[in-house]
């Protein structure tokens, strides 16, 4: 936001009137936080003035003492939804009063706290004049204002200001215009905003040599297209959706087919309905309280929920309990969706893995065996932002993935870097992060970074940050692995390079968020990342703190046949553990032998101890899932096949202390139950996910004797499992030791770029 | 130790009597009647036709010495012939270097040299030199070879990764992986019974049919490292990003199991008789049309293109990804989970 005097009158009166003096931080720039003061203090019938100071809001406020203490709650209490204020100080004052109330230059020399805002849900205000037949923004899709509309996915460059966002190319009418201007009015200096004689507009282009259709007639042939059971790629906030009505089974099946995406589950979007909007939403899946209230935040993200049985077709999350569900996030959605009144699929218009696109011509292109209409609009996205997931895990609602809406996410360092930072993340669910002395910015979810689109955009966010936040890296860090393109990439650039062990950083990355002062004890299971012994790990645990972790337990070591293929095939990691064992497994798809008589010798047979490879085991052996369309699929599907109490011979897996000095659980004892056919196959996958709770239990118990352990923390791919996390959260309870799951970052991948920053920040500590 | 004459002893390379046997009963039994003569210490060459003098050499260790379809002696013929063939030159004398692991039987010895033989005619070479020498038991793999190849060809060929423009096509002679997966199978000794054969040859049709071609730009055979490691060297001297596309790419169907099970990528297995090409786009039709007239060419396919802007080497899948391929690791781990 422009530093803009509004009204200045300083020093006019001369008799001394009280006044409080308010240092405000937090989330205070560029969220419409100076014009909510303005008003704030009108409605108080107080002057004085605000201004932006490094960091923070510095107010004047002088009136009358009631009114100075009202305006002190209210300017927390009642800021504007996405601003995130804390009263730093407060100071009384006295002195001469201003007339009016101003909005001051920010102070000299002062480099403003840069807060870069994420893209915001449209809010209430705004969906009333949507739907109101008198309003000149009646219908029209861009509707925003200062507390809702989109901001990363369209700011080019700093400072926020219309002319740096793709909303230049959109000159203001003379009413938005008279808008722009006015202090109060609620969009006073909103830099997208737009109506229909000024703003952008849709344009429908629907089958090939078919006209196309602009404006209201857009809406209308997408509207209709999607009713007669169409696929329809439509542009949003961070990039095209594809969406198709989520009640028809034949179109859900048809988008499976030529996407093609077999089995990964689809997110819907339902209509607003109802007091708190969920009506709809309940009709099909039942929230939780926790997550009602997460499906109406302002990041409206989407929520995986409890699905009710045959309300929507199980085509949808074939073989799983839960939905990914989310409500309108965009006006463009509100309408669509209340003309429909039915949910609709929207899951991000890609090939598979690769980041959203966000242009037409590229999804008309790439697209084209797919989508049998497009409903574009000519405001560019800058860059790409998936929508953001979560799930319900260790009893509330944590991150799986960030996204439009939730980042960039600012966390602040307990431990700050002594350089600024580029931390380039991990392969899979790539996010990277730009950290600066005691703060850090992690970008939303970017995508498996085999392909060509995600690296450049990789390339685009890295480059980006550092521009929009005014920080040029010094340093870079990347994962261990040899062969990510990230850190491929890193190792190309002529800038200092710490390479992290996958383990550490995700250990890191959970630390942070643990309260605990001395040695923590963290489990980090997951699918592989590199070993600091040149194996694959992946079932480790940590004793330590960031910086100085020791590897003190991990699982039974076995050979993966094929390598980087046994993580979509889990029969592989299945016959690697009765191979190992010297077990039949009649179901072994090695029906020749040679995948056998390659391991046997050695090829391409990499060494590994991840715990997510023991799930693709279970779910291998118990018949649930022996090759998977998509990652985890054998996992999440074992966790959807476990239910009731756990089995009686559900036991710890034996410990054993290896020639390192590592505690090893060997996972042998759980092939017999696995394998047995007469059991229910719920039954056996309840027990695999007891056995493996019990056993961390089991770690833990087996180090507490001989270790000070201040606090447990759990990460890794693993841990998004809920049957898993809920029975370790009991467990560590129980055994009366603080257990914390990552709430802050998801504890998949996405966070291996912060546990990267605060293992080089540990480091710059130590002097390393 | 007792002499077992049906295998090398170490007397076989000492200069002496065994030595000049085995010469005179092996190597210049299957390799003489021409200009070799193992009496010399150095031999003129006499045919040169008109033309630029191409010179290259390579040495040859492949495990086992026979696997289907080709065997150490031929592919040694073929490993130096097709590095003058793809330079646009017509091959015409190679040396040959001979390490002889103490053991060996000697049948096996000679089985090798017949087939170097038939090679080195079937390729119109002629061996015109060549050196014995017989190592200590444990020090060599049964059998290593060296082969130095002469060839000539027409002044002012320009074949190049320097004459590389975006927009050059791309071509494969046949499928890939064919000989990568076949040794690995013979040498693993799996026990596969299948028909997949080396596809070890003289390339020297292939790059024949193709020279007259005015935009011919640059031509491979691509050995080790396989496909993606040529693209990858074009990409490299070239600055331009190689285009792939995976759904054109010859592969055979027993190759794409194989590697399917054990987690390979034939785009990274050797081949020994393909050759791939890069054609200005006018020229790449024809140049397809003359290598599928060809039954070594019959499977030849136009794969991709070079394109000025991008990653080094994309190839585009068959769900539509475009997928990067990157240089060969040592030893590629998993990154998946």
């Amino acid at each position: 936001m422009p530093h803009l005097v509004v009204e200045r009158h300083p020093n006019a009166g001369s008799s001394l009137t009280p006044g409080r003096r308010l240092w405000i931080t937090g989330q205070v720039q560029g969220v419409g936080f100076r014009p909510f003061l303005f008003r704030l203090a009108r409605r108080h019938g107080l002057s004085g003035w605000a201004r932006n100071t490094v960091g923070e809001v510095e107010v004047l406020v002088c009136g009358t003492l009631p009114a100075l203490d009202a305006f002190a709650r209210d300017v927390v209490a009642k800021a504007p939804d996405i601003a995130a204020p804390r009263l730093r100080r407060v100071e009384d004052w006295e002195g001469a009063a201003p007339t009016g109330f101003s909005i001051l230059p920010s102070a000299t020399g002062a480099t403003p706290r840069i807060f870069l805002p994420p893209d915001y849900f449209t809010c209430g205000d705004c969906l009333a004049e949507l739907a109101d037949p008198t309003d000149r923004r009646h219908r029209y899709p861009f509707i925003n204002c200062t507390q809702c509309g989109p901001r990363y996915t369209l700011i080019r460059a700093l400072p926020y200001d219309r002319a740096n966002t793709s909303m230049a190319r959109f000159p203001l009418c003379a009413a938005c215009q008279r808008e722009y201007q006015d202090p109060l009015d609620r969009r006073f200096h909103a830099e997208p905003v737009a109506c229909p004689a000024c703003g952008p507009q849709l344009a429908w282009q629907g089958a090939a040599g078919t006209a196309p259709e602009t404006g209201a007639g857009a809406l209308q042939a997408c509207i209709a297209s999607l009713s007669s059971g169409r696929l329809v790629a439509v542009k949003g906030i961070g990039g095209y959706h594809l969406v198709c009505d989520a009640t028809d089974e034949a179109a859900i099946a048809r988008l499976r087919r030529l996407k093609p995406r077999p089995g990964k589950p689809l997110a819907v979007m339902f209509p607003l309905a109802g007091a708190d909007g969920l009506d709809a939403l309940r009709r099909a899946a039942r929230p939780t309280e926790a997550e009602a209230q997460l499906l109406s935040s302002p990041q409206r993200p989407i929520v995986l929920v409890a699905k009710r049985a045959d309300a929507l077709p199980e085509l949808l999350a074939p073989g799983l309990a839960e939905i990914g569900a989310m409500l309108p996030y965009s006006p463009l959605h509100a309408l669509l969706l209340d003309e429909l009144q039915r949910p609709l699929v929207a899951t991000s218009a890609n090939i598979s893995g690769e980041p959203v696109l966000t242009d037409g011509d590229e999804v008309e292109a790439r697209l084209a065996h797919l989508v049998e209409g497009c409903l574009h609009h000519d405001r560019p996205i800058v860059r790409p932002a998936d929508d953001p997931v979560w799930r319900t895990v260790g009893r509330r609602p944590r991150p799986l993935r960030l996204g439009r809406g939730s980042a960039p996410a600012e966390i602040d360092l307990a431990t700050p870097v002594r350089r600024p930072l580029l931390a380039v993340g991990a392969h899979m669910k790539n996010a990277i992060a730009l950290a600066w002395d005691d703060r850090c910015v992690l970008s939303p979810h970017i995508g498996d970074m085999g392909s060509e689109r995600s690296m450049e955009v990789f390339e685009q966010v890295a480059a980006d940050l550092q521009s929009l936040y005014g920080v040029r890296a010094e340093a870079l860090a990347c994962d261990a692995h040899p062969g990510y393109a990230t850190a491929r990439w890193a190792r190309r650039q002529s800038l200092p390079l710490r390479e992290v062990l996958h383990h550490h950083a995700h250990a890191a990355a959970v630390a942070a968020e643990m309260p605990a002062q001395g040695p923590l004890l963290v489990f980090a299971w997951d699918g592989v990342g590199y070993g600091g012994d040149g194996t694959l790990w992946g079932g480790e645990a940590f004793l330590g703190r960031p910086g100085s972790w020791r590897r003190v337990a991990s699982f039974r070591p076995f050979r993966l046949p094929g390598g980087e293929r046994a993580g979509r095939e889990p029969w592989r990691s299945a016959a690697a553990l009765c191979w190992e064992a010297g077990r039949d497994w009649p179901a072994c798809p090695d029906h020749d032998g040679l995948g056998f008589a390659a391991w046997q010798r050695g090829l391409n047979t990499p060494t590994t101890s991840a715990a997510g490879r023991l799930f693709d085991a279970a779910a291998a052996l118990t018949g649930v899932c022996l090759h998977a369309s998509y990652e985890g699929e054998g996992p999440m599907l074992l966790e959807a096949a476990a239910d009731g109490g756990a089995p009686q011979d559900a036991a710890a897996l034996p410990l054993a202390m290896d020639t390192d000095g590592v505690l090893r659980a060997d996972w042998a004892p759980l092939l017999d139950p696995l394998l047995d056919a007469r059991r229910p196959v719920r039954e056996r996958a309840t027990l695999f996910h007891e056995s493996l709770a019990l056993t961390s239990a089991g770690i833990f118990a087996a180090l507490r004797d001989r270790h000070e352990i201040a606090g447990v923390g759990a990460t890794g791919g693993v841990m998004q499992n809920r049957r898993l996390t809920d029975r370790m959260q009991s467990l560590f309870a129980a055994a009366g030791v603080e257990f914390v799951l990552p709430a802050r970052l998801p504890a998949n991948d996405a966070c291996i770029a912060f546990g990267q920053v605060v293992e080089q920040a540990a480091a710059d500590a130590q002097g390393g | 130790m007792a002499l077992d004459e049906t295998r090398i002893g170490l007397a076989h390379g000492n200069g002496g009597r065994f030595m000049r046997e085995l010469i005179h009963e092996v190597f210049a039994r299957h390799l003489g009647g021409g200009i070799l003569d193992t009496d010399l210490d150095a031999c003129p060459l006499p045919r040169m036709p008109d033309g630029e003098l191409v010179f290259t050499t390579d040495g040859f260790t492949v495990q086992p010495l026979e696997f289907p379809g080709g065997d150490i002696g031929s592919l040694a013929v073929h490993g130096t012939t097709n590095d003058l063939a793809v330079a646009g030159a017509s091959p015409l004398y190679l040396s040959l270097n001979v390490f002889i692991e103490e053991g060996l039987e000697i049948e096996v010895l000679d089985r090798i040299v017949a087939s170097l033989a038939r090679a080195a005619r079937e390729a119109g070479v002629e061996v015109a030199a060549g050196d014995t020498k017989v190592v200590r038991r444990g020090e060599g793999g049964g059998l290593y070879l060296a082969t130095t190849g002469i060839g000539v060809r027409p002044h002012g060929l320009r074949l190049s990764m320097k004459e590389i423009r975006p927009g050059d096509q791309v071509l494969v002679s046949g499928s890939v992986g064919d000989h990568g997966i076949c040794v690995m199978l013979a040498r693993e000794q799996f026990g596969l019974s299948g028909d997949l054969r080396t596809d070890a040859a003289s390339v020297l049709p292939l790059t024949r049919a193709l020279l007259e071609l005015e935009g011919l730009r640059f031509m491979r055979d691509p050995t080790r490292g396989g496909l993606a490691t040529v693209a990858h060297e074009i990409a490299r001297a070239t600055g331009h990003s190689v285009r792939l596309r995976e759904t054109a790419i010859p592969v055979r169907d027993q190759v794409r199991s194989v590697c399917e099970m054990l987690g390979y990528d034939p785009y990274y297995l050797a081949c020994e008789g393909r050759v791939v090409a890069v054609l200005a786009p006018e020229d790449a039709q024809r140049a397809l049309a003359a290598w599928q007239a060809l039954p070594e060419g019959r499977d030849a396919a136009i794969i991709g293109e070079v394109e000025a802007e991008g990653r080094p080497v994309v190839i585009e899948t068959e769900l539509g990804g475009r997928r990067m391929l990157e240089e060969l690791e040592d030893d590629p781990l998993p990154r998946i989970c």
